[in-house]
């Protein structure tokens, strides 16, 4: 048990970790280099700039976009959002992880306001699983990982949380443990598999769709040519 | 926005078919447009095929590998879809729609999905779901509303676009459109409403001689003048329908005394490849494109009409020299330009009525034509209102996206598509309801008419030219 744990805290986490930073870099890059084969090809060169970028801030942080739709849903999500991204960053016992293996650290969240953020994440991320199941529409659309990927992300959150505030013993404490770094280690390799790609894609969804709607010249003539339909009447 | 949905009685006339079950059968089709006679057989490959074709010579690849990287279904465009919210069917829901395509994408064209599929057994796309498709992506009005709302930034506006591209390849496509656009690429007159050049001169030899005898003055549509600053493309059924559009915008021109003309070697704005095919799209704005250049106009003048405007302002560019194509504008910016340099007169007498505006999805949705028409409706319309949600955020008249024009579905576009914009006019209370878009004013007055709704649709010049005064 104690190997194993050295194990999945050690090696697998380095190994998960660099999975899934190497599986972003590369949707990161074959993103990017999508947009720019769009914009070398596109016949229209002319691009809103400003606009695109406006409507980027807006969404990185979409609080003014609260009030437009599903207010109570979207309240929740980005609450939702933000613990879960600042508490494994900020925790103290991770950052001292850290600092013990690459020597690096930063600063830190007291351990009561970690603990409460926590908290907030789990009910939280219970009433997203909720909404997805009880909201007609949303249930509708949704597919599998959509119910998934909460229920995954609670386990780092829960087991974390009991390791840090409930005596356990110390078998049961290990177990917790473990639970709580291979779940972690899954989410880093499922990353960049699934929706949570959006960790990195974001920030150019904007420029996507703007330079979607930039066509490349001269398609007609290609198009009929490949589906042997030149000359064709309309 | 919270709309009550329809009633089951409702439901019945909107989706009810005209057309006859055996022709559905013969072109496995249950949809209530009209097609033209084409090759069911062996539908998914030829679907594929067309598919995989236009994916090679478009930009549209990287866009769908983006979002279905992206798509979270958190369901947020639930609340825009004007549709959806009439149904109440989540078939509806926009983000559901775009997974009809995105799925094929996903399934035929990405490795993940050629191992998956192989490891699974599956088939891959049915006849099924092209039906289901073929109904789904004519259903969407092409609005764009819940792009504005979408947190993962898709754009379903140009998934419906590039699915009804792909369907019309394979032969299905609203034949409303298409018999449009065929006799404006192939007929003998070169229009969508097939109106001869003879008919036309005699249409604005008429309207000119109206306009004497209205305001007193002698206002002109030059014809075929070269080197004009602006050539003039309306909406052509604009010449059938909005004689008082058109002398509205004549007789701006008449005080600005700027040079203008139109050109009887081509004379139509509309441009239906936007709602069906890229390939249409791009032979139509180089017809506009080719009489500009024949009679050395500056730049381009788009009547009032939204997809209209959009088609020419974004593709001409696109298809006709980039940076060397000719500009173009749309007549409410060059009306609005007019009247801040003190050009233009409007008597604000005129019109005592309230008056609310309609944002044309095509114009308002991009940010591009949004405050210009108010700044002109305040200056002499005394009682304005505005309808909420407004602007980028407004509600599609539920003819968009071509839909409109397809006359065998307008019990579904005056029932469903064009309910919550029902409920927005009889809130608004107006008298005139302007809309300067052809394709909202037809969807707009078969609305108040089948919702029995109090109240004139007009375009924007319409009023003009009521309060319009020269020296």
């Amino acid at each position: 048990m104690e190997s194993l744990l050295d194990f999945a805290g050690g090696p697998l986490f380095r190994l998960t970790f660099a999975l899934m930073v190497l599986g972003l870099l590369r949707i990161f890059v074959l993103d990017l280099w999508g947009m720019f084969e769009a914009y070398r090809k596109a016949g229209d060169k002319k691009f809103p700039w400003s606009q695109t970028i406006r409507r980027t801030i807006v969404w990185l942080l979409p609080v003014k976009k609260i009030p437009n739709s599903r207010p109570f849903y979207s309240i929740i999500s980005i609450l939702f959002h933000l613990g879960m991204i600042i508490v494994p960053i900020f925790l103290y016992a991770h950052v001292h992880l850290w600092k013990n293996s690459l020597g690096v650290g930063w600063i830190t969240l007291p351990q009561k306001t970690a603990d409460t953020l926590t908290l907030m994440v789990m009910a939280l991320g219970l009433a997203l699983l909720l909404g997805r199941f009880f909201d007609k529409n949303a249930a509708f659309i949704s597919r599998k990982q959509d119910f998934l990927w909460p229920v995954l992300i609670l386990i780092p959150f829960i087991t974390g949380y009991v390791c840090s505030n409930v005596a356990l013993p110390p078998k049961t404490y290990r177990y917790f443990m473990l639970a709580h770094v291979l779940s972690a280690e899954s989410i880093f390799v499922l990353i960049p598999f699934t929706k949570i790609a959006h960790m990195v894609l974001l920030p150019f969804s904007q420029f996507v769709s703007q330079l979607a709607w930039r066509f490349p010249p001269e398609t007609d003539e290609a198009v009929c040519s490949t589906l042997g339909k030149k000359g064709a009447p309309v | 926005m919270k709309i009550s949905k329809i009633t089951n009685e409702e439901k019945a006339r909107a989706f009810a078919t005209m057309k006859k079950p055996e022709v559905m059968e013969k072109q496995k089709l249950p949809v209530r447009y009209h097609v033209e006679d084409y090759d069911p057989t062996d539908r998914p490959r030829r679907f594929l095929e067309a598919f995989a074709a236009i994916l090679k010579h478009s930009n549209y690849r990287f866009a769908l590998d983006h979002y279905i990287r992206i798509s979270a279904k958190c369901s947020r465009c639930a609340t825009q879809c004007q549709v959806l919210l009439a149904t109440g069917d989540s078939h509806d829901v926009p983000c559901y729609r775009s997974e009809l395509l995105l799925s094929v994408y996903r399934r035929h064209f990405t490795m993940a999905g050629l191992i998956r599929g192989r490891l699974t057994n599956d088939a891959g796309l049915t006849d099924e779901k092209i039906s289901e498709m073929a109904e789904s992506f004519y259903n969407c009005t092409a609005c764009r509303r819940c792009v504005n709302e979408c947190p993962a930034g898709i754009d379903h506006g140009l998934i419906t676009h590039l699915a009804r591209y792909i369907l019309s390849e394979i032969g299905i496509a609203p034949r409303a459109l298409v018999v449009s656009v065929r006799e404006q690429l192939e007929g003998k007159t070169g229009n969508t409403s097939a109106i001869p050049v003879p008919a036309l001169i005699d249409t604005l030899d008429f309207l000119e001689e109206d306009m004497k005898q209205e305001k007193g003055v002698d206002i002109k549509f030059p014809r075929d003048v070269v080197d004009c600053d602006y050539i003039f493309f309306p909406a052509v059924s604009d010449y059938l329908m909005e004689a008082e559009s058109l002398m509205g915008i004549a007789a701006v021109f008449a005080a600005t005394n700027d040079s203008w003309t139109i050109g009887t070697g081509y004379y139509d704005g509309i441009n239906y490849g936007l709602f069906y095919s890229d390939r249409m799209l791009e032979r139509i704005v180089k017809k506009v494109d080719r009489e500009t250049r024949r009679l050395r106009a500056k730049n381009i003048l788009i009547g009032e009409c939204g997809h209209a405007s959009r088609s020419a302002k974004y593709f001409i560019p696109t298809y006709c020299g980039g940076e060397n194509a000719p500009p173009v504008l749309n007549i409410i910016e060059y009306t609005y330009r007019a009247l801040q340099d003190g050009r233009i007169r409007l008597n604000p007498d005129v019109i005592v009525d309230r008056v609310a505006y309609h944002d044309p999805c095509n114009i308002a949705r991009q940010s591009w034509i949004i405050e210009q028409p108010r700044e002109i409706l305040k200056s002499f319309c005394k009682n304005y209102v505005e309808m909420t949600p407004n602007r980028e955020n407004n509600i599609c008249c539920g003819g968009g996206g071509g839909t409109v024009s397809i006359d065998e579905i307008r019990p579904y576009r005056t029932l469903v598509g064009g309910k919550a914009k029902a409920e927005q006019i009889k809130a608004a209370g107006c008298r005139y309801l302007v809309a300067p878009c052809a394709n909202c004013k037809k969807q707009l007055r078969e609305l108040v008419e089948d919702q029995g709704i109090d109240c004139e649709v007009v375009g924007l010049h319409d009023l003009i030219y009521k309060a319009i005064v020269f020296d």
